[in-house]
């Protein structure tokens, strides 16, 4: 094991997912909205209606961006992947004179940024200009007024704060470990959650709705779900939106997502869940001891796309969730800072070989 | 269930044929080689060939990479913006964060490659240099393609070419600083590689890591230290001070030699011959941090570690105190992005697991109930 942690526990045998302070993730997505599950994350307990109102006053003066940052985003090609973008900006925020240690107050800077670089991102790919944050919107509706430019109707910004919710947190996932492997060298809070967003980049972590998604586009109808389905089999690939380490029922996230859909997006909900049902079938015929591997990209795809948030930004909008317990365990980590460092095998050659000069190579 | 191992001493998180640190009998190993027959012999390229190839180049080799690494050294134009929009007072390790992240940006997902392995490491001293050159208000430097890796350093940091015996202290910390082992950054580095990420992200993540004190952050607090005490003559007294105050002894401790840290030693020599004036002090320091260390711990090793002559010999370089972490970044990266290379040939996502220390479950109160 490689930490201690209070901020959340993946109770995989029993399927369930506990957030900070004991709750389960299907009791807190209908009472919490994000703002107050990433309070509940740092702090330990959810907040009262004053200290709620405090925490929003916070985030939304922390939403513009530095003039680092703005000239940053600027200076990048309109074309790049957006997660590179949130990545470098982000940095640039982040670039102060002194090292500090990590706070509250930083993480909920940080926290409250990253809708901002995401939606100015997407405004540059769609060679639009950039939309200043309202200050009287919540974390979630801001973010698609900052991306249209238009209020979003009341059920898009439920689906899309739904899903911050449920992606917040996730015990050791590995950009988690990330960050609190470099808060270990008692490094900034910055460098945390860049790393971090460096670490769901990769596919086989944050990118897994995106692919999800392109599965679900591809197959595009019910009738087509089982001849798709047969012919990725038969080639060996693996379906996007099954398999994972840490469930051995079905994921409680996944179950939350797979009711939302059903509003959310109906039309891709009736192709999901015929892609699910063979899915499941094609995998458990194959090996029968395996739990159900319906996993939470796969659900999360369809709302956020019935959210209307575009593909590309998939992966960005779970790093705007993400970083609230990013965040929550760096401070936890604080607590007793020692530096990760683990061992390696050796498999390389015996130590002692002497170097040959250049000229006798 | 396994156990929780703080700092995961002691468990293994990965194979490697890169570098071996051997602590038991105080040696570096880089791929089968010691560290002391390569340090002073060998460019700093050589070893980054000997990292990313699997060996040694030969004359032909060496002066194709010298070659590729010369014509990489340059920054894109988003970088160069961003460089110069970044606060003049910024601390260097975030600026290298942040363009190392704008030099890497793609329109799409990017396996980690070699090329990319070469291009990081050209252009690492380029953003150091120019943002040097710029918080003082000079032009920047074009690197010159004439110059190895450590020469095109100094010449862009300080506008002339440095003298031969400068460059070769520069080279020789590079190749001594360029791998070690899984230490917290190169595990950062295969942590975000084991999730298929791209190489910039790696290293960007890297970067933070080395940013913490406990990892990169020490050189400077060697020489603040050294101020303080100020003349051998003062630092048995300063010292005894020190430690009735609990104040620690920067530039000692390490967790994994048992014996004199190799690289530690070849940077001792350095110091004597090129910053007489720091050695002076720094070697008194140094007898006596280890007599008290030894009185209170008999049973430790000796524990000089890397930073401590790391700072005599960046100071006589002539670099500002706040470039030494990132100059250390601009060695690692060599180790760093061969360490990308070699998780992404044989990769499994690093997924640890935790312990759960929180309450059992209960149930949540709806906003409207909550105090």
């Amino acid at each position: 094991m490689a930490a201690q942690t209070a901020v959340s526990e993946v109770d995989g045998a029993n399927g369930r997912l506990i957030y900070r302070g004991g709750y389960l993730i299907e009791d807190l997505a209908p009472v919490a909205n994000f703002e107050e599950t990433a309070y509940l994350l740092w702090h330990g307990e959810l907040p009262s209606r004053s200290e709620l109102d405090a925490l929003r006053h916070e985030m939304v003066s922390a939403r513009r961006l530095e003039d680092a940052a703005r000239a940053t985003l600027a200076a990048m090609d309109p074309e790049t992947d957006p997660m590179d973008t949130l990545r470098t900006v982000l940095s640039a925020q982040g670039a102060t004179k002194t090292i500090a240690k990590p706070s509250a107050g930083e993480a909920v800077a940080l926290t409250a940024a990253i809708p901002t670089i995401v939606a100015g991102a997407y405004r540059r790919r769609q060679k639009k200009d950039l939309i200043e944050p309202r200050d009287e919107l919540g974390h979630a509706a801001n973010l698609i007024w900052m991306m249209e430019g238009q209020e979003p109707a009341r059920e898009r910004v439920h689906w899309l704060d739904q899903y911050l919710v449920l992606l917040a947190d996730h015990g050791l996932n590995a950009s988690t470990f990330t960050a609190r492997v470099i808060a270990s060298t008692g490094s900034d809070l910055t460098s945390c959650v860049v790393g971090a967003i460096g670490a769901l980049k990769g596919p086989s972590h944050g990118g897994a709705t995106y692919a999800a998604r392109t599965m679900l586009d591809s197959i595009g109808t019910v009738e087509n779900a089982e001849p798709w389905l047969r012919d990725a089999h038969a080639r060996h690939a693996r379906f996007p939106g099954f398999g994972h380490r840490v469930y051995r029922t079905y994921d409680p996230r996944a179950k939350i997502l797979r009711e939302l859909a059903k509003t959310a997006d109906p039309k891709r909900h009736q192709v999901a869940a015929h892609t699910e049902e063979l899915a499941l079938k094609i995998l458990h015929d194959e090996h029968p001891e395996r739990p159900n591997a319906t996993n939470v990209d796969f659900w999360a795809s369809v709302v956020l796309t019935g959210a209307g948030i575009p593909k590309e930004l998939f992966t960005c909008i779970f790093a705007t969730s993400r970083v609230a317990g990013w965040t929550a365990h760096v401070l936890e980590s604080e607590e007793d800072l020692r530096i990760i460092r683990p061992a390696s095998v050796w498999t390389g050659p015996a130590p002692g070989k002497k170097p040959l000069p250049v000229e006798q190579r | 269930m396994a156990e929780y191992v703080p700092g995961l001493e002691g468990v293994v998180a990965a194979q490697t044929e890169i570098s071996l640190v051997d602590g038991a009998n105080g040696q570096l190993v880089y791929r089968g080689y010691v560290i002391a027959d390569l340090a002073e012999e060998m460019s700093f390229e050589e070893v980054a060939h000997l990292f990313w190839y699997g060996r040694l180049p030969t004359r032909a080799e060496l002066d194709g990479l010298a070659a590729q690494l010369s014509e990489s050294r340059g920054l894109t134009g988003a970088a160069s913006t961003a460089l110069d929009a970044l606060p003049r007072d910024a601390d260097p390790m975030d600026v290298l964060r942040s363009i190392v992240s704008v030099q890497g940006v793609r329109h799409r997902l990017e396996k980690p490659s070699l090329e990319q392995a070469l291009h990081a490491t050209a252009s690492f001293p380029t953003v150091l240099a120019h943002f040097q050159r710029r918080r003082h208000g000079l032009e920047a430097v074009k690197p010159r393609a004439d110059l190895g890796h450590a020469a095109n350093y100094l010449y862009m940091l300080n506008g002339k070419e440095s003298t031969p015996e400068l460059v070769h202290a520069l080279n020789t910390y590079l190749v001594l600083l360029a791998d070690h082992g899984m230490n917290a950054s190169t595990f950062t580095a295969r942590v975000i590689a084991s999730t298929d990420s791209d190489m910039a992200s790696c290293l960007v993540g890297a970067i933070g890591a080395l940013k913490g004190p406990a990892h990169g952050g020490a050189p400077s607090a060697v020489l603040e230290q050294l101020e303080q005490i100020g003349t051998a003559s003062n630092a048995e007294r300063w010292m005894r001070e020190a430690r009735m105050r609990k104040e620690r002894f920067m530039g000692f401790g390490h967790r994994v030699y048992r014996t004199y840290d190799p690289r530690a030693k070849i940077l001792k020599g350095l110091c004597a011959r090129l910053n007489p004036e720091f050695y002076e002090l720094a070697s008194k320091v140094e007898e006596t941090a280890l007599a008290i260390l030894h009185e209170e711990h008999p049973e430790r090793p000796q524990a000089t570690n890397v930073e401590f002559y790391s700072a005599g010999v960046l100071q006589a370089i002539g670099l500002p105190k706040d470039l030494f972490p990132p100059t250390f970044a601009c060695a690692r990266v060599a180790g760093w992005s061969a360490h990308v290379l070699e998780q992404a040939a044989h990769n499994r996502l690093i997924r640890p697991q935790s312990e759960y220390v929180g309450p059992e479950p209960r149930k949540p109160v709806p906003l409207a109930e909550r105090g």
